[in-house]
């Protein structure tokens, strides 16, 4: 609040800092071999996976439910929700808590979790970069430094 | 989309709005409730001073809240109303239906506002502006009250300081009347005031209305408090002084002046109260409240003694009109309750089902250490700890659930409301009468029921209930009934829904059921009268053309015996036409813990409800008869159809361990019966009984039948329960015709 | 440290003072607030003889005993005779904040207040030894802009 921009020094990490408050972080994690992300703000917390327990006829994507301190928490295998095959769980295996508001968190199942990415707007590419008529769920492209990520829209992920 | 969690520097607002919106709905609760009392006074052309008086505070401290905390269009609608409140209780304007209709329409509109405000609906900007118009016209232009005659009475200037206007209104009203004032004066301790106090005015309310409280300041030691309270009525002392005693009171009449020419007492200075020219003469009466008697004090014989708060008092006999009086519901104290948000409480549950799990290990513990002769001494004390532990855990939970359960009332009050805006617009008079309130069921349960039971009342009014001409014509009374009933029944509370309309016709529903391709002509032909009847829960089914406004939201009755089932409950309709029609709902009281049955079946487990299970019984393979696939056998005489639950659920595929040795050994049949309808379920093996914390399945997996939720089963791993009613349902659906072929076969 | 006592029958309310005076930046100008609440008049009956406070805020329009009667009470007790006394109401009943400052009150505040209103009126009485019972010296409407 009350700070002191003394230094040029000073003044160039304020304006860093200004900066970086416009990029959008995201999160991203890997699905047999391709990186793919999500923005972090829907990502309540990361979970190794525990017991899960099959739902008999639920729908194909859903894994089971888990128990979260107390809560029960419905599971989506992003692999089968992206059309591949399936893998055994790893040591690697990582359950995203995701929260789009609609009163419900689900689990998304990731082969592993990479780390974040703050892309700025320029770092971003429309979805259709990929040619017209891309599935609901890919957003876009996301460029940072050395990395090539596949945005994914959350909701037509998470829709059972 | 939530963006993450709020960042610092969150103002004040921010901080209490969670508080606002609680608040807010209270007041609106108590608004409600307060609304239908002035409603039925209204109606028996009583007026109740104290109640205006009640209402105007809720709606000024709405908008104090409203303006505290920004939101403005409940500011605008506040402002308003507490114009038009004020005039009502200062006697500047009457309380006439139209202001009542007003009154009532507000309180929809906060609903709606604060709804908004939560951001789960769209601002109703539009109703707003009118209903701002409406009230603004209501408004009276004269100044109030008449010349006082407060100077005929041996008062203290300084309490008439004290008074508040309204207070200073009151007064005046009452000795205008005609009425006398007393001086009720006693100690009492400040610890326990509040609840002496509600002591106090329960004694004193039937007999008079009660003008203000005073401290005196003789309260001498600190502990302990003198008040004087006055209190104008239209008995005499020597009547007043047994119902209202006790120790440390006394109890007398506020002496009138000698009239003017006698020099006495110094002029009163009441400023700044108009100055007296005392009179002698009477002035004319202040304008009252309603047409007809002056304000008098609340009724008194007649009416029975209130009964204790927080229970909702009883109905009126049928026919009387109306709904329950809710001014005794308004004894509430803010002191006795607590709200609570429910997730806290199912956080405390989920707690005691950790609880549950230690208990069980414990147990265990206990068990090897009795094994052991060594430890003797150490055994009898775990077995001790034990029993304790288990004791105290078994009350916190019933502790618990008590606290969840809330009474039917609340929800009724919000369909007396409904039921009153209905019959107001259309040519149809109804009267809501309504039993059992007082019943109480868990709160999950009853905040789904609210919409289930609107529809039901909706389509009462809008189907059932013949129009005023219509039912004069067949020699019914032109004043609709409809019947609300709630009442426990073991462990279950049902709900009835019954009016006095013209009933469903048997070969209206058929033929509008094969109409729509429902069902088969010759299904048709099988069916009993009951089934006939709730042929209306399918989905698809409604039997007028155009959905009527009301009715036609998009929830059919399919909808409401959905959401019902998903409640662990199951909804009932019979009918007899030109007499009326009777729904019937019946609800477990509680979700929260349910006894259940373990199962296994293919190498997973399931609980089954004990609640729904008839027996379980070991599986003779021999007896059971297959009809085109599907499977019943004899047992007790009589036909259970069964089903395997392994191949319902597409689990027999699944390589398992022993699938083999699964064989070898008997599998047991489950019997599940819901209604009059039986199940066999065939299972591998049974685990035993056990009380588990049942927790819903996301919304997610709304759309998988069959389950009701599921429970911890320790170590964090998770079992499934079954909907046994919904089991059934799919099973049993498409049997009809080979239930009947195997009847006559056997 | 200063002791305030809030006496208001509005949880919301409440809530929303003491948020105002537990701020971080306005404890920053007049030091650490301790803020007791009492949910009705009786209530600060009780917790008025128990402690010292520095400020009373209340409001006139609460049931069973109203501010008004609150305020004679105090003004006549020995121990906060002197004690500076905000009143938080309403404008529909300026008789009764008439009232309020002839019995003894200092300011009054009407609602809806904001939150800088009660500061400023917060910090003009913290740390003041307040009036002598007696008619008010200031009316002042400490009042922001009406959201």
């Amino acid at each position: 609040m009350r700070q002191r921009l003394g230094t040029g020094m000073n003044r160039a990490a304020v304006r860093r800092a200004a900066d970086i408050g416009k990029r959008v972080e995201y999160l991203a994690f890997s699905i047999a071999g391709e990186l793919y992300a999500v923005k972090i703000a829907f990502v309540a917390e990361i979970l190794k996976p525990l017991p899960i327990t099959e739902v008999p006829r639920a729908p194909r994507n859903v894994v089971g439910v888990m128990s979260v301190r107390g809560r029960l928490v419905t599971v989506i295998d992003l692999r089968r929700r992206l059309r591949m095959p399936e893998a055994p769980i790893d040591a690697h295996t990582r359950i995203l808590l995701t929260d789009i508001g609609q009163g419900e968190q689900i689990g998304l199942m990731v082969d592993r979790v990479n780390q974040v990415y703050r892309l700025a707007e320029n770092e971003i590419e429309p979805a259709d970069v990929l040619g017209g008529d891309q599935p609901a769920h890919i957003a876009g492209i996301g460029r940072p430094d050395r990395a090539l990520l596949i945005l994914l829209n959350l909701i037509p992920i998470l829709t059972v | 989309m939530p963006e993450g969690p709020g960042g610092r520097g969150e103002s004040p607002a921010d901080k209490a709005r969670d508080d606002f919106f609680s608040e807010a709905q209270e007041l609106l609760d108590g608004l409600s409730r307060d609304l239908l009392a002035l409603d039925e006074r209204s109606r028996r052309g009583e007026s109740d001073p104290e109640l205006i008086n009640d209402v105007f505070r809720a709606v000024h401290t709405l908008k104090g809240l409203a303006g505290l905390f920004g939101a403005a269009r409940m500011t605008a609608l506040s402002h308003q109303l507490e114009d038009v409140l004020d005039d009502l209780r200062l006697g500047r304007i009457e309380l006439t239906a139209r202001v009542l209709d007003l009154l009532f329409q507000s309180v929809e509109l906060y609903g709606l506002i604060l709804s908004a405000e939560k951001g789960q609906a769209p601002e109703p900007s539009g109703e707003v502006e009118s209903l701002l118009v409406a009230l603004g016209e209501l408004s009276s232009e004269h100044a109030g009250g008449g010349p006082g005659t407060l100077a005929h009475y041996d008062l203290d200037p300084s309490i008439l300081g004290v008074l508040t206007e309204y207070e200073e209104h009151r007064l005046r009203t009452n000795i205008q009347s005609g009425l006398s004032l007393f001086r009720i004066r006693v100690q009492l301790s400040l610890a326990t005031i509040d609840s002496a106090l509600e002591d106090l005015k329960g004694k004193a309310r039937p007999h008079g209305e009660i003008i203000t409280y005073l401290p005196t300041g003789n309260g001498g030691e600190t502990e302990s408090i003198e008040l004087e309270i006055l209190i104008a009525s239209q008995s005499t002392l020597e009547e007043l002084r047994i119902p209202i005693s006790g120790p440390n009171l006394t109890i007398e009449e506020v002496a009138k002046r000698a009239p003017t020419g006698r020099p006495s007492a110094a002029p009163l200075a009441v400023s700044p109260l108009r100055p007296q020219t005392p009179k002698v003469a009477a002035a004319p009466p202040a304008p009252s409240m309603l047409p007809s008697p002056p304000p008098a004090p609340p009724t008194s014989a007649g009416r029975g003694t209130l009964p204790p708060p927080p229970s909702v008092s009883m109905s009126p006999p049928r026919g009387a009109g109306g709904v329950p009086g809710g001014r005794d519901l308004s004894l509430r104290s803010v002191s006795q309750t607590v709200r609570v948000d429910i997730r806290k409480l199912d956080h405390l549950m989920n707690i005691v089902g950790e609880l549950a799990i230690v208990r069980t290990a414990l147990a265990r513990t206990r068990e090897r250490v009795r094994g052991n002769p060594a430890l003797r001494e150490l055994g009898i004390e775990l077995h001790r700890l034990h029993r304790a532990f288990d004791r105290h855990l078994m009350q916190m939970q019933n502790g618990i659930l008590e606290v969840r359960m809330v009474p039917l009332g609340q929800i009724f009050e919000k369909l007396a409301r409904v039921v009153r805006q209905i019959s107001r617009e259309q040519d149809k008079q109804v009267n809501l009468v309504i039993t059992g309130a007082e019943t109480e069921i868990d709160k999950l349960i009853v905040e789904e029921l609210s919409d289930p039971l609107m529809h039901m009342i909706r389509n009462a009014i809008d189907h059932g209930i013949e129009s005023r001409d219509a039912r004069v014509d067949v020699a019914k009374p032109p004043v609709g009934t409809i019947a609300l009933n709630a009442f426990q029944k073991g462990n279950v509370v049902i709900i009835e829904v019954e009016d006095d309309g013209a009933g469903m016709k048997r070969e209206v529903l058929m033929e509008t059921a094969i109409r729509k391709n429902l069902i088969t002509a010759t299904e048709a032909e099988g069916l009993s009268p009951r089934e006939i009847y709730n042929l209306v829960f399918l989905p698809g089914f409604t039997t007028r053309e155009e959905a009527t406004d009301l009715s036609g939201r998009g929830v059919g009755m399919d909808i409401v015996k959905t959401n019902i089932g998903k409640l662990g409950g199951v909804v009932d309709i019979t009918s007899e036409p030109g007499i009326g029609t009777k729904i019937a709902v019946t609800l477990p009281i509680t979700l929260a813990i349910i006894s259940v049955l373990g199962v296994e079946v293919a190498g997973h487990s399931f609980a089954v409800p004990l609640a729904s299970v008839e027996e379980a019984i070991v599986l003779d393979e021999t007896l059971i008869r297959n009809f085109n696939g599907r499977e019943a056998m004899t047992q007790r005489g009589v036909t259970l159809p069964v089903c395997r639950l392994a191949q319902l659920f597409g689990l027999a595929d699944r390589p398992v361990g022993d699938l083999v040795s699964a064989r070898k050994t008997k599998s047991c049949v489950v019997i599940a019966q819901v209604g009059d309808r039986r199940l066999g379920f065939i299972v591998d093996r049974l685990i035993g009984q056990q009380d588990i914390v049942i927790k819903p399945l996301g919304k997610s997996l709304s759309g998988v039948r069959g389950f009701a939720g599921a429970t911890e089963l320790g170590d964090q791993r998770v079992g499934l329960v079954l909907d046994v009613a919904a089991l059934i349902e799919e099973v049993l659906a498409s049997e009809k015709d080979l239930h009947l072929a195997y009847e006559r076969r056997a | 440290m200063s002791r305030v006592l809030v006496v208001e029958d509005s949880a919301s309310t409440r809530a929303f003072v003491r948020a105002v005076l537990e701020d971080e930046g306005f404890a920053g100008l007049v030091g650490d607030c301790e803020v007791v609440l009492a949910t009705s008049g009786f209530d600060a009956m009780r917790l008025l003889p128990r402690g010292h406070y520095d400020l009373i805020i209340t409001d006139i329009n609460m049931a069973d005993i109203n501010g008004l009667e609150l305020i004679h009470f105090i003004r006549k007790s020995d121990h906060h005779r002197a004690t500076p006394l905000i009143i938080i109401s309403t404008q529909n009943t300026e008789r009764d904040i008439e009232r309020g400052l002839a019995l003894g009150a200092n300011a009054y505040l009407p609602k809806p207040f904001t939150a800088e209103g009660l500061r400023e009126l917060v910090l003009r009485y913290l740390g003041t030894k307040g009036n002598e019972a007696g008619p008010a010296s200031e009316s002042a409407a400490a009042r922001g802009p009406v959201g």
